[in-house]
């Protein structure tokens, strides 16, 4: 007992050590993840409580500053709203046209749904990592896999997806992080490719296997393929910035910057979109 | 020593989450944002021994590990062999200057993340690029701010310092 109380630094340090490779080695087993979940329980209120105050003494000094922009952006509102209500009628006219020709094509009609809007309380404190913890959890409805986008003006783009839920909080993966795959296609062009963080400390991504034969032009658009099982098809992801060919590769690649910017970024909506579970069965990705 | 472990508490969850909230981004520089809960674990090595060093890196590294999406433990091993080490030194080698201060973070940043990016790489995953894009600049901007944060902190912990003949 006298050697481990005058040795108490180097016997915590063992135990520390152990307790750490132990944890790696099993991170996915329950014990470790309710450890987590315990930190992240303590974490939470104070995360809460901080983004509250601080958003709360950033509405009062909006009060302060806005108010002649708030002015000038009514008047240019309601500018708008004349000029939309006279293009609602045609907009009517276009849609019952559009659904009789569907029909006519028999196409499916596109699935549309229902999404949570969650206000982002922390992003990961680390430089390793790049995940956004939001204010809604399992209470909400949201689940592992569900697709996050975000609206960058009033563009409406791909934010991330849902990795990890808890009971008020869940933590979303964005489009940049290393550890993300989305199946992604050029717009224009039509040609798939596989987009994911460029880099741990960037906000690029990098979409790779695009087939060599495709033109690739700066300021294409991307949007998402659907073939992942988790996004629906079409929606908007980012742009091409670059493009390069590797000799050595079949494939060529392309760095994409998204609409949306993980720096600026401060709400999120989450759709209610269950994943393509026989898809996700094959890729061993079947929420427990 | 109960104000001690009150304060250094304390500080652990301000940095904490200071450095996960949202407006922290704009300290963002090429991408990285500076580790002030790792200042803070360093500056509790360095002034209060190793025992208290790697206990504060634990602690902070497990907590650290909650808020972000790494696994459990990769973020606070090395973390607390870093407060271990610190401490081990402390302020007997590593006097209080300004340019101590900046090297003592800068090669502390630098050995927690050559542990980092091992873990990585064998737990997660990660590239030997790293060393470019994270470890040097994130250690570079940890000992820029370390000598007004560890000012702060000599001023917060003055007397328990006084008491320990500093």
């Amino acid at each position: 007992m006298e050697f481990f109380i005058r040795h108490k630094s180097i016997v915590v340090f063992v135990l520390f050590f152990l307790f750490c490779i132990i944890s790696l080695s099993v991170h996915t087993s329950p014990l470790t993840l309710s450890l987590e979940g315990m930190g992240r329980a303590f974490i939470t209120p104070f995360q809460k409580g901080y983004n509250g105050a601080q958003q709360n003494v950033r509405k009062l000094w909006a009060g302060f500053t806005e108010l002649g922009d708030v002015r000038d952006q009514l008047r240019l509102t309601r500018e708008k709203l004349q000029h939309y209500e006279a293009v609602a009628e045609e907009v009517s006219e276009i849609k019952k046209e559009n659904d009789r020709l569907r029909k006519l094509l028999d196409m499916q009609k596109r699935v549309t749904n229902d999404s949570i809007a969650a206000i982002i309380i922390s992003k990961d404190p680390d430089n390793w990592f790049r995940t956004i913890v939001v204010n809604r959890g399992s209470s909400d409805g949201v689940r592992i896999n569900m697709p996050v986008i975000a609206y960058v003006g009033e563009e409406k783009a791909v934010a991330g997806k849902v990795v990890e839920v808890r009971g008020s909080v869940s933590v979303i993966e964005p489009i940049i992080s290393t550890g993300m795959k989305l199946g992604v296609m050029l717009q224009e062009s039509r040609f798939p490719g596989l987009l994911s963080g460029y880099a741990a400390n960037s906000n690029f991504a990098i979409i790779d296997y695009i087939n060599k034969s495709a033109a690739i032009k700066l300021g294409d658009v991307v949007v998402t393929s659907g073939q992942g099982g988790i996004f629906p098809q079409g929606m908007l992801v980012g742009k091409v910035i670059k493009s390069f060919v590797s000799e050595s590769s079949p494939y060529q690649r392309a760095i994409v910057a998204p609409i949306v910017n993980y720096n600026q970024i401060e709400e999120v909506f989450i759709i209610k979109k269950e994943p393509d579970k026989e898809l996700m069965e094959v890729m061993g990705k079947v929420e427990p | 020593m109960i104000f001690v472990y009150i304060f250094t508490a304390l500080l652990l969850v301000i940095s904490l989450i200071m450095q996960a909230h949202t407006s922290f981004d704009v300290l963002r520089i090429a991408g990285i944002k500076p580790d002030l809960l790792f200042i803070t674990i360093v500056y509790c090595g360095y002034s209060f021994g190793s025992f208290y060093g790697e206990v504060t890196g634990f602690i902070g590294g497990l907590l650290h590990d909650a808020a972000s999406h790494s696994p459990l433990g990769l973020l606070a091993l090395p973390k607390f062999v870093v407060g271990y080490i610190v401490g081990f030194f402390g302020r007997s080698v590593f006097k209080g200057t300004m340019i101590t201060v900046f090297i003592l973070l800068f090669a502390a940043s630098f050995v927690k993340g050559v542990l980092t990016l091992v873990l990585c790489y064998i737990f997660s995953e990660a590239t030997a690029s790293s060393v470019f894009t994270i470890i040097f600049p994130e250690a570079f901007y940890n000992a820029l701010l370390a000598p007004p944060l560890f000012f702060l902190f000599d001023k917060i912990f003055e007397k328990e310092l006084e008491r320990e003949g500093y």
